[in-house]
Formats: structure tokens, C-alpha cells, sequence
């Protein structure tokens, strides 16, 4: 024998208006629905202000600049950076960076994990695995000399990174906040 | 694994600005409106997918979107509070002859719109109307005075 299907009585449960028409209105409900809307109206205008105003990055507040005392480089980056997005880390170099002909700068391994650099501009010269970092050889003959690092963070999160001139630069250290 | 992530906190995102948004979606609507549904879906795709095309993260985002809709599914018919959260309430718009000034204002509709569903019933003036009530699917429900 089969199982009836399952049944519930009706019941008049949907409040009413002018105890005519069932319509299961909730003003008092609706009165703090509208209320958290306003809240999230002004928290939509204030995360557009931030956002304008870079501070989740690509903008004037994510900018930043590291000067290294001894002269040897000047760095322009973005402390705050966005997941999978590009940007360009710039290293004006300094007459003191220059050794015979050449520049050795030493980064931080996070460049090429966390901040995911993609390419450098100019090309190094040669490339060498040091202690937790990379060392690159680039060619140089004028102090104005600047290398660029095309970054796209492969990850959120907040990385330090660090870089030097080598021999017996000034290390540069900083932070990077990559937004999700 | 971030495709799911992202997926699951596009939906609740997107789930939280229409809801937010004025409630005339479905029979209501408008061009302008239209303008607001394309390019948010358009613009959430973006970050939901990222630069993986591929048929397996496709695959992926949309079981997962489709299960978080399941999900709410089911919670609103277990918790009717998470409902009215989710869907709002049916509101009152006209009773007896009187604007309900609180609910027009808040839901941000004109009388017009109220004359455009009483002429889907074949009234031919606000004054015939007894009720019309905004209800959770932003249809408007008219019904017209005893004769």
C-alpha cells in the first residue's frame, strides 16, 4: 500500500490589513530595513571616497617613495597593490651604485613570489639566487640609470620587501599590502 | 579554490545591492534598470572568473553559485526572518483612499507605478483602487474598490 502524500490545514497565519486582507506586511521590520540602508549608503560613499582617494590602491595615498641615505637608489612603488594587477616598482640609481661599469642590485625573493615580477626593464645582465632574494647585474654608465620592475602580485596578503645595492649599500626595507 | 571564494562573496555582494537598490526588479523592469543588472553581472564576472578561462573554473563558479543559491533557498523557507531579510515584506502602498506615504517614500515609487499595475487590471483611476500592495517580487498588487 502506498503512502499518502503529506498534508497540512490551512491556517489564516498571514497577518492582515484592516483585518480584510491577508498581506503579512512588516512595517517595523521594514522600518530598521530601512535604516540599515541608509547605514550602507553612507558606508558605499565613504569605501567610493577611499577608493578615489587610492586607498586600496592605484592612487595618489597607495604611491610611495624610498630614499636610501648613502644616495644609491631612489625607489617609487605602490605600498598598496591589488591582486593580479599591474604595476611598476621604478629604482632611480645614484653615481654611488655604480662599480665598475655596473650595478648590482639584490631584491628581496618576494618580488618574484608574492609581488609576481614579470618583467625588468632593461633586461639584467645576469641574475644570481643569493640569501633570500635574487641579485641582478645590469650594465651602467650614467648615474641617472633607472630600472624598472613590472609586478603583478600573484596573492593578497601584507609582504615585505627589500632592496640593496651591493657592495655595502643601504638596504631599503618596506611593506606591500596587496588587496584581494 | 579563489574562483569558489570569490564566487560565493560575489553572490552575497550582489545579493545585498539589488536588495539595497530600490525593489522593482522583474515585472518592473525599467531600461534604466536594465543599464544597472548588465553591468554589475558584467563587472563581477571579471573578478569571479579572474584570468583562468578555462571550461573547469567556469564549471566550478557556477555550481558554486548555483548551490549558494540552493543554500539561501533553503534558509529562507527554514528561517522566515532570513526571508524578509533576503525577499523584504510585502508592503501596503494605497489603503482606502490614502497614499501610504512611509512605504511610497521609502520604496521610492510614484503613483504612476501604481496606476501602470492597476491598468494591467483594467482600472481606469486611482480612485478605484482599494489596495495596492508592493509585494516581495516587486510586482504590484491592485485591488479595486467594492463596487
Amino acid at each position: 500500500m502506498t503512502k499518502p502524500p503529506a498534508t497540512t490545514p490551512v491556517q489564516d497565519s498571514v497577518s492582515k490589513v484592516n483585518d480584510e486582507i491577508a498581506v503579512g506586511e512588516d512595517l517595523k521590520f521594514q522600518r530598521k530595513w530601512w535604516r540599515f540602508e541608509r547605514i550602507i549608503w553612507v558606508l558605499f560613499a565613504i569605501i567610493v571616497a577611499l577608493d578615489l582617494s587610492g586607498a586600496f590602491g592605484r592612487g595618489y595615498l597607495a604611491n610611495s617613495r624610498m630614499r636610501a641615505s648613502d644616495h644609491t637608489m631612489d625607489v617609487k612603488y605602490e605600498h598598496i597593490e591589488r591582486f593580479s594587477t599591474s604595476s611598476i616598482l621604478k629604482i632611480r640609481f645614484g653615481p654611488a651604485a655604480i662599480h665598475d661599469g655596473k650595478i648590482k642590485l639584490y631584491v628581496s625573493q618576494s618580488f618574484v613570489s608574492e609581488l609576481g615580477n614579470r618583467r625588468i626593464i632593461p633586461q639584467p645582465e645576469s641574475s644570481e639566487v643569493a640569501a633570500s632574494g635574487i641579485v641582478y647585474t645590469f650594465p651602467a654608465n650614467s648615474y641617472k640609470a633607472s630600472v624598472a620592475f613590472a609586478l603583478q602580485p600573484s596573492r593578497p596578503g601584507l609582504f615585505p620587501i627589500a632592496l640593496q645595492v651591493l657592495p655595502g649599500g643601504e638596504q631599503l626595507r618596506s611593506k606591500v599590502f596587496v588587496m584581494p | 579554490m579563489y574562483t569558489i571564494i570569490h564566487a560565493m562573496l560575489g553572490y552575497f555582494f550582489l545579493l545585498l545591492i539589488v536588495r539595497v537598490l530600490s525593489r522593482r526588479p522583474g515585472g518592473q523592469l525599467t531600461l534604466f534598470e536594465f543599464v544597472i543588472v548588465f553591468l554589475m553581472g558584467g563587472i563581477i564576472i571579471l573578478s569571479t572568473v579572474g584570468d583562468d578561462r578555462s571550461e573547469t573554473n567556469c564549471t566550478c563558479a557556477i555550481i558554486t553559485i548555483a548551490m549558494m543559491h540552493q543554500i539561501v533557498a533553503w534558509l529562507k523557507g527554514r528561517f522566515p526572518r532570513f526571508g524578509a531579510v533576503v525577499d523584504g515584506t510585502p508592503l501596503v502602498l494605497l489603503k482606502d483612499g490614502e497614499w501610504q506615504n512611509e512605504a511610497m517614500h521609502g520604496m521610492r515609487i510614484d503613483p504612476e507605478d501604481v496606476m501602470a499595475a492597476a491598468r494591467g487590471v483594467g482600472l481606469k483611476s486611482l480612485t478605484q483602487i482599494r489596495y495596492a500592495v508592493l509585494e516581495r517580487n516587486g510586482a504590484i498588487s491592485i485591488i479595486p474598490q467594492k463596487k
